[in-house]
């Protein structure tokens, strides 16, 4: 920022437009409330006064088309997988995914004899970052977040890509 | 002075044990009120050990299900007095009774309707495969609010033609327990309003609790693996 220093008064702080965009998206990524199982409790616990997810920029929305996130906590049936699906293709770009608890991951308990149970949500949504439990606690899914949100920083959204 | 003490605390005991809790509850002093209360209980248990059958002594529960007992053998007998052909007799035992389907809603109206039936709760309808060579059982757990008295029935069908008749129009909650156990083991319910799958998908293939079954392979171009390929 050599050319910029000491041109503009103090309270005016200069950056690039990309770094500036990505720091913004990732400081208030709203994320879809629904929840699949027993790791919904956890989450409902993560949003509430004790973990407070607000101090992080998060809040629950309820419609597809408001949120940035999708929490899929819990178990994904078959017959889930499908609206799963459908609501992640309603959500506005750019969208993340965050597949919690072993369930939405790999199957969790039910990997092997589960015959109703989607084997990892990956298998129809893609998903940003994993975390790991049954059920994780909230400290490991409030981690999980902030590593979402690292990811989002290091978006450049007016970069074009080259693929 | 002892003396005196036990001589007051078996009394106290033995008026309780009639039925006469005060006895003990006057007692002024708090240590001898106590121990009168622990030579009741004691007293009480060895009373219980030597008759059980007496039924003064035990408790609630113990007597629903000596009433249940008689009342199941008393239903048995009904149904067989009632409907002769349609009851397996070597088949029934203590608690459940198990009959042909052909007559089902007869018998059904009956219980329900009979004065000295009159169940008029189904608590439940499951479905039993007794295994892959053997056929399936369809099993309803009636219970009567009026008379307190429960009873099992169970129907057998065979695996390739699963056909039993439906009871929703007796017992209205039948509805989604035959729904259930029609989703799961493929068993049909013979003029049921609406038969059709409640917990799976509608367009899911085959019966999961059956023993034979076979996961399918995909689930609308989802893979359905057992194990997922490149994990172990
Ligand atoms: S991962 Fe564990 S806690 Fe979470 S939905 Fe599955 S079984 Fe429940």
């Amino acid at each position: 920022m050599g050319v910029f220093e000491n041109k503009f008064q103090d309270n005016v702080v200069v950056a690039s437009l990309d770094k500036l965009l990505g720091w913004a998206r990732s400081t208030s990524p709203w994320f879809f409330q629904f929840g699949l199982a027993c790791c919904a409790i956890e989450m409902m616990a993560t949003a509430a006064s004790r973990h407070d997810l607000m101090r992080i920029g998060m809040l629950p929305r309820s419609s597809p088309r408001q949120a940035d996130v999708m929490i899929v906590a819990g178990t994904v049936t078959l017959k889930m997988a499908l609206r799963v699906k459908k609501l992640y293709e309603q959500m506005a770009n750019p969208k993340y995914v965050i597949s919690m608890g072993s369930c939405a991951t790999s199957g969790g308990p039910y990997w092997q004899h589960g015959y109703h149970v989607l084997k990892g949500v990956d298998l129809v949504v893609p998903v940003d970052v994993y975390v790991p439990g049954c059920p994780p606690r909230p400290e490991a899914l409030i981690e999980g977040l902030l590593k979402l949100q690292e990811k989002i920083q290091s978006d450049r959204p007016l970069t074009r890509k080259i693929a | 002075m002892t003396d005196n003490l036990e001589q007051l605390i078996k009394e106290a005991v033995e008026k309780a044990l009639e039925g006469d809790m005060d006895a003990i509850n006057n007692i002024e002093d708090r240590v001898t009120r106590s121990k009168a209360k622990a030579a009741l209980v004691k007293a009480k248990r060895e009373a219980a050990k030597e008759k059980p059958e007496v039924s003064s002594d035990e408790s609630d529960s113990n007597q629903d299900s000596a009433k249940i007992k008689t009342s199941n053998e008393n239903i048995a007998e009904l149904i067989i007095q009632q409907f002769p052909e349609d009851i397996n007799k070597d088949l029934c035992s203590e608690g459940h009774i198990q009959i042909h389907p052909k007559n089902w809603m007869a018998i059904a109206k009956y219980l329900r309707d009979d004065p000295a039936c009159l169940f008029d709760s189904l608590q439940c309808i499951t479905g039993v495969d007794l295994g892959e060579e053997s056929d399936l059982e369809v099993r309803y757990n009636l219970h009567s609010m009026t008379h307190l008295h429960a009873i099992e029935v169970r129907i057998t069908c065979s695996r390739n033609n699963a056909k039993v008749p439906s009871v929703e129009s007796i017992w209205r909650i039948g509805d989604w327990f035959e729904r259930e156990t029609y989703d799961m083991y493929g068993i049909e319910f013979d003029g049921h309003r609406d038969l059709s799958r409640i917990l799976l998908p509608e367009d899911w293939e085959g019966w999961p609790l059956r023993k034979d079954y076979d996961v399918q392979e995909t689930y609308h171009g989802i893979v359905v693996p057992k194990v997922k390929e490149g994990w172990e």
